[in-house]
Parts: structure tokens; sequence; C-alpha cells
């Protein structure tokens, strides 16, 4: 790759962030259309024009200028700023990323814009240019002096295209678009600039980060036996200064652990496209509220998180929200409202997506459900297993399946990322006013919760979201099922029991006389129980990966590094369960809702 | 000839056969930490190992080839960077840096052994003894990655690495 490319690259990165940002205006400016979102979104189409040609991808500075003559034409009041307006110029602001995409892929690609930019001249020919001149006029005299600060080839370039692209009268507007954006920067743009850049960013790789991070680790365990060692010791200076370095290397962690913490908010924005295009193709009035969008996330909780969002989204818009008339016959306003909600609850962040609409009827998706054959006819389901049943693949209350809904996989994709992300989902719902989804996480994947568990000599980990519970040996009651294994009675549940050691392939069957049984419930399949000789304790836990050697072995997550200092393996207790009898899971392995029932 | 860093071999001793890796795919060298084992493994996978913060897992070499170990012997573990990602090799003890020229080094002889020939990339002698220049990526890949995976075999394996 030479610098050339390099510099490509970079500028197909910054076109992305700039994309992001105009789409976000244009949705804005739907709401409240006004001149400083005009101004914003011109500038940034202007951006992008420069740089775009200056590294060479005039196809795609070519129709930035077109959209930005469009632009012009809506901030001087000449073209009605009405929804199809705004409609065609997402439309546009889409075509420019696929532009974008393509061009990572092949910098000569060329992609057709004919037909968005017909559309745009039909819109623009509607309303007749009139004067333009006095706009004209004082703006391009400012704009000579400045216009050195940018690339002076674009500015001939630009010119010279301008008879093929635009229709008669429109020449004396090509000044402004070159000049007027930066004709004031010094004075606009620049603070501009600095406002939404107060905090300035450097780009680093996640392996960096990650090694950062290891380093860190092994410092809080060094520091910790430095602290067990100072114990022995007699100098208060010395045990003064691990103190310190104790608070110091806390710090450092907190810091370096927040490192790969980004904010929600370009998830919510693509939530806020997706709720005005579902409900305008549907016919219905939502307004998207959104709070706590500066809530951060582990980048790859953020990433896995977005279509589970947009799955719920598109289901509360489709499903959950009225048309007009029904929610007025309902006695509620004909617009309907979703929220979208992210904050920290008791070190966990939870995101509630919460619609006013009608409701879940329970009686409804069983029936659906049976229809589907996902239950038997004859099942008694509470509430909460009915709303439940929405995450049952191939379950859809639609019988037909339209572009919106209908094939039942969207919200089991909720279910099984969530679930990947070792996060809960939570319906509540009431009839007829509103369903509320609520997704609660863990602050990062890097960390876990981990129960630490002694099998003879060895210490494994489990992590602390599976455990339900855990049954002391002194308080198991037990019922061995003759070629079946042995069962836990817990409360009138009968509760699969296994020995971590018979899981593990140790020939061993030691005695229940002393031990613990911890409840296992992966949200994915049936409760079982797990008998460990002891549980050695509670910490948090970094995860690290195993070799490539290991990798491929299932029932183990991962490793970590316990607090002496020594590397355990994390446990995987539901695949250790099928590694070793794999027909036994295979029944279960369903969706709780469904499995309850006896399925 | 002047000699550059890739000429330069590590050799180290396995019972009593002696054995080289390149240089450049040695991070370094280390006495043997805590290793924790791991279910599910064949026999010559000895556990993991915490280095820094990073969790590499350790391969008994000798076990691997069928050598018998020299209990009298000190013990050391090489940390080899390998494509896969670093992995610790178990050697009986750590020799020297050795620099054989180019025409010193001959292919390997034909014998029959454990070892599969590929992963000898050559042989060198060096004061009346031979030393095998021993390609790791060739003799851990293939079968062997997969061997361990395989529940049968890992199942069969682990209760004697508990022992």
């Amino acid at each position: 790759m030479d610098e050339f490319d390099e510099i490509k690259i970079c500028f197909l990165d910054e076109a992305e962030q700039l994309l992001s940002a105009t789409e976000q205006c244009f949705l804005d400016l739907e709401h409240k259309p006004g001149t400083d979102i005009l101004e914003k979104i011109f500038r940034l189409a202007h951006n992008l024009k420069g740089s775009s040609k200056a590294v060479g991808f005039d196809g795609l500075g070519a129709f930035t200028h077109n959209l930005e003559t469009f632009l012009l034409r809506i901030k001087e009041g000449k073209v009605v700023l009405g929804p199809e307006v705004v409609d065609l110029l997402l439309r546009c602001n889409d075509h420019l990323k696929f532009f974008v995409a393509e061009l990572r892929a092949n910098f000569a690609a060329q992609v057709n814009s004919e037909q968005l930019l017909d559309e745009i001249r039909q819109h623009m020919e509607e309303k007749q240019p009139d004067k333009v001149s006095e706009v004209v006029a004082p703006v391009v005299v400012t704009a000579s002096p400045v216009v050195e600060t940018q690339p002076a080839e674009i500015l001939p370039e630009m010119r010279t295209e301008e008879p093929s692209d635009q229709g008669e009268g429109e020449a004396s507007h090509e000044e402004i678009f070159v000049s007027q954006p930066s004709s004031q920067p010094s004075a606009v743009v620049a603070p501009a600039q600095a406002q939404a850049q107060a905090d300035e960013t450097i780009r680093v790789s996640l392996t960096r980060l990650e090694r950062l991070l290891n380093h860190v680790g092994e410092m809080v365990i060094l520091h910790s036996v430095l602290k067990e060692q100072s114990n022995t010791n007699t100098s208060s200076f010395l045990k003064k200064t691990i103190h310190q370095l104790g608070k110091v290397t806390r710090e450092v962690q907190d810091i370096s652990m927040g490192l790969r913490m980004l904010p929600l908010k370009p998830t919510f924005m693509k939530l806020q496209r997706i709720v005005r295009d579902t409900s305008r193709a549907l016919g219905k009035e939502i307004a998207l509220e959104m709070i706590g969008d500066d809530t951060e996330l582990d980048k790859t909780v953020i990433e896995k998180l977005s279509d589970p969002l947009v799955h719920i989204v598109r289901n509360a818009i489709d499903h959950g929200v009225e048309g007009p008339e029904e929610r007025v016959a309902a006695g509620k306003s004909a617009k309907g409202t979703i929220k979208l909600k992210a904050y920290h609850h008791v070190g966990q962040v939870v995101i509630e997506v919460a619609d006013d609409g009608r409701g879940l009827d329970a009686r409804k998706l069983v029936a659906s459900a049976v229809k589907k054959g996902l239950i038997r006819p004859d099942a008694k389901l509470t509430d909460d297993e009915a709303y439940n049943l929405i995450f049952a693949p191939g379950f859809s209350t639609k019988d037909a399946v339209t572009d919106v809904s209908g094939r039942g996989v969207g919200m089991d994709v909720v279910r099984t990322n969530v679930d990947q992300l070792r996060g809960q989902t939570q319906i509540e719902t009431k009839l007829g006013q509103g369903t509320c989804f609520r997704i609660t996480l863990p602050l990062t994947l890097a960390i876990i919760d981990a129960m630490i568990v002694r099998l003879a000599k060895e210490r494994f980990v489990i992590p602390l979201h599976h455990i339900y519970e855990s049954v002391q040996a002194s308080e198991m009651k037990m019922q061995i099922i003759s070629g079946r294994g042995e069962v836990l009675l817990l409360r009138g549940e009968n509760i699969p029991f296994h020995r971590l050691s018979t899981l593990l392939g140790r020939s061993t069957a030691g005695g229940l006389e002393s031990g613990t049984a911890l409840v296992i419930r992966a949200s994915q399949g049936n409760a079982m129980a797990v008998f460990v000789d002891e549980v050695v304790g509670q910490s948090q836990a970094v995860i690290k990966p195993l070799g490539k050697e290991v990798k491929q072995i299932k029932g183990f997550s991962g490793s970590a590094i316990l607090g002496d200092g020594l590397p355990s393996v994390i446990l995987d207790i539901p695949e250790l369960v099928k590694r070793l009898y794999p027909n036994l899971l295979t029944n279960g392995s369903g969706n709780r809702a469904a499995r309850s029932i006896g399925a | 000839m002047t000699t550059t860093l890739d000429q330069r071999y590590l050799t180290f001793s396995l019972g009593p056969e002696g054995y080289a890796i390149p240089l450049l795919s040695v991070r370094e060298v280390i006495a043997v930490p805590e290793i924790t084992p791991m279910p599910f493994t064949p026999a010559h996978f000895l556990g993991l190992m915490n280095l820094r913060g990073q969790v590499i897992s350790v391969i008994d070499l000798r076990n691997k080839l069928g050598i018998k170990p020299l209990t009298a012997t000190e013990n050391a573990i090489i940390i080899c960077e390998l494509q896969s990602g670093h992995l610790g090799i178990l050697v009986d003890s750590v020799d020297a840096v050795l620099t054989p020229t180019a025409d010193a080094i001959s292919s390997p002889p034909e014998v029959k052994g454990s070892l599969n020939r590929e992963c000898i990339a050559g042989v060198f002698r060096h004061e009346e003894k031979l030393i095998l220049l021993i390609d790791l990526e060739k003799t851990l890949s293939g079968d062997d990655r997969k061997a361990m995976s395989k529940p049968a075999v890992a199942q069969t394996q682990s209760p004697n690495k508990v022992a």
C-alpha cells in the first residue's frame, strides 16, 4: 500500500463519520427545521466534497456537489422542506454511504447516481430561481482571499464540471458552493468544529489496548503479592508506599478498562433512522425519545447489541404501536412514542425500549404459538411465560411475511445475542398501554464475576451469572433414577445432578458428604446442578483467551488468572454436560418458555 | 561469510538428544513455573501458565516425541512465537546458540522414528553430537492439533494427568 492509498483509506474512514453525522442532521431537520442545522449539513457536505476530490474520488465529489446545490436551494427557502425532501436527502445519504463502502472495496469503483440526481433536479425545477444575484454578490467578494485554505486544484475542477450537471440559470450559484463555507472557516466553522471535537481523540488498535490490559492485570496481581509480603515486614515506609501503589494501580486499571468503552449514541442514531423509515412505510406516526445515549459499553457488547435493538424497535413499530385511527379510538394521541433509555444500574447497563402501543396479549400469543406448533394446545402458561414466547425461534403472530416482520427470526436473534453477551431480557407489558423490553448487560465482556470452585487440588472458574443458587451437601435431597442418573430435589423441582469430576472425565466419583451443589440455569436449556468439592470464593476475573492448541475443546470458555497469579480455566457447565451426554440436552435446549411446558 | 540473525539456532536437549530451533522464533527462556493442568487434553499438553498476564499453553516436547525424560537434568521452558501465537515448550535443558554454516546443515537421515520426516528441517554436527533442526509448526500441527480437541482421546488421557 503506498502512501496515497493510506490517505484514501483515511478519507473513507472520515467520510463514514461525516455521513453518520449528516444522517443525524437530516433527521433533526425534519423535527425542527432551522438554519443552524442546515448550515451544519452544508459544512459537512462541503468537507466531503472537498476532500473526496483531493484524494481523487471524483465520482463521489461530483455527486456531493449536486447534493450541495440542492441543500443550498433548501437553505435559501427555494425548495420546501417537506417529508419527501427529507426522504430524498436520506436516500442520498444512503447512496453516499454505499458509495463509500464500494470505494473501500475498490478505489476505482464507480456508482451510478443518475436516478437520484434526476430526482434532485425535479425537486429543484419545481421552484424558479430568483433573487439569486443578491445572495451571491457579497459572498463572492469575501470568498477569494480565503479560498487558498483549500487545496488549490479543487476549485478549477469544480467549476469545470458545473455545466454538465446543472441546468441553465444556475451558474451563479457555483461561486457560493465553493466559497461560502470556505469563506467562513475562521469565523463560523472553526468554533463549531472545536465544540464538537472538544475532546480530541486518537485511534488505537485493539491489539495494543489488549496488551496494555494484560500488563495492567499483571500489575494488579504483583501488587497483591507485594501487599501480602508487606504484612511480614515492619517498615512503615514500605507499607505506606505499597498502599499508595495500590491506589494508583486501581486507578490505572479503571482507566485502562474504560478505554474499550464506547458511547451508545451511534447505535441509537441508527435506530432513529429505522423508526422514521419503518413508521412511514407502515403509515404510522411515531416519535422517538432517546435518553442516556452517552452511556458507555464495551466495544464488543455494542457491536453485538446493534441487531437485537433493531429487531426490538422494528417489532415495537410493527406490533406495538397502533395505527393513528386505532390510537385515537383508544383515547390516545394519534402519534405514538417509542422511548429508548440507557442507564447504569448496580454495575450493569440497562437498555429499555418502551412503546405506548397496544401491549402484549398473553392469550393471543399462546393461540399463535399453538397454531405454529410451538406448544401443545393444552399447555398452561403463566402470563410471563406467554410473553417470553415471542423470543422463540419461528414464532410470529403474523400470518403473512412482510418487509418489516413475520418470519419469526428477529426476536430469536434478540434472545440469542443478549445471551451471548451474558445479559438478560425482560418484558413488561400492560394490555392497551404499551410494552417495555429491558435488556440488562454487563459493562464489559473482558471481565466476569466469577465463582472459584475446587475439585480435589484443582481450581476452576464458573461464571457467576450462570449460577442461580448453591446448596450445601448436608441440605441436598437426592433421588437416584436407575439408569438415568441422580436428581436433586429442590422446592418441588427435579434438577439433573452432575458431579464436576464426572463431567471432567475423572474416574473417582467421591461421596456427597461434603461439598456444594451449584444450580446452573443458562437461559437456553434446562436447569442443572453441578457438584463441586468446595466453593473457594467469588471475585472478578479478567477473561484471557485460550491458545489455539486448546481453543476448540468444548466446555471451556477461556481462562482467567486467579488472585495468586495462577491460571485457571473457565468452565461452561452446559457445554460440559452436553459433551458427556450428547443426547441429554438436545430435547430441552430450546426456549425456556417452551421447555417449561414440557416440549 | 557474515552471520545474519536468521542463521542462528537455539539448541536444547530432550533426554539424550539434541535439537535446535531458529533463534528468531524464540521469545524467551524461563524456569518452569507452576502449571495448571487442563482437562480433555492429550498427555503431552502440560497445561496453562501465566506469563506476565498472558495465559500460555505449555507442551512437553519429550512426551510428544516419545523421548524418555532424564530426571536428573534441569528443566526449562522455551516460549516460542508460532504463527498461532505463543506456546511454551518444556525441554530438559537449553544449551547454546549456534551458527552452523549453510553447508554444514544436511538433509535428515533416513531413519525410522516417531517423528515425521517433514518435521525435521535438517541436521548438523556439533562437537560430535548430531543436532536436529525441528520444525515446531509442523510437529504440532495437523493431526495432532485435531487430536487435542477429540473428546475420545482426551478423556482417556486426562486421568493420568491429574494423578
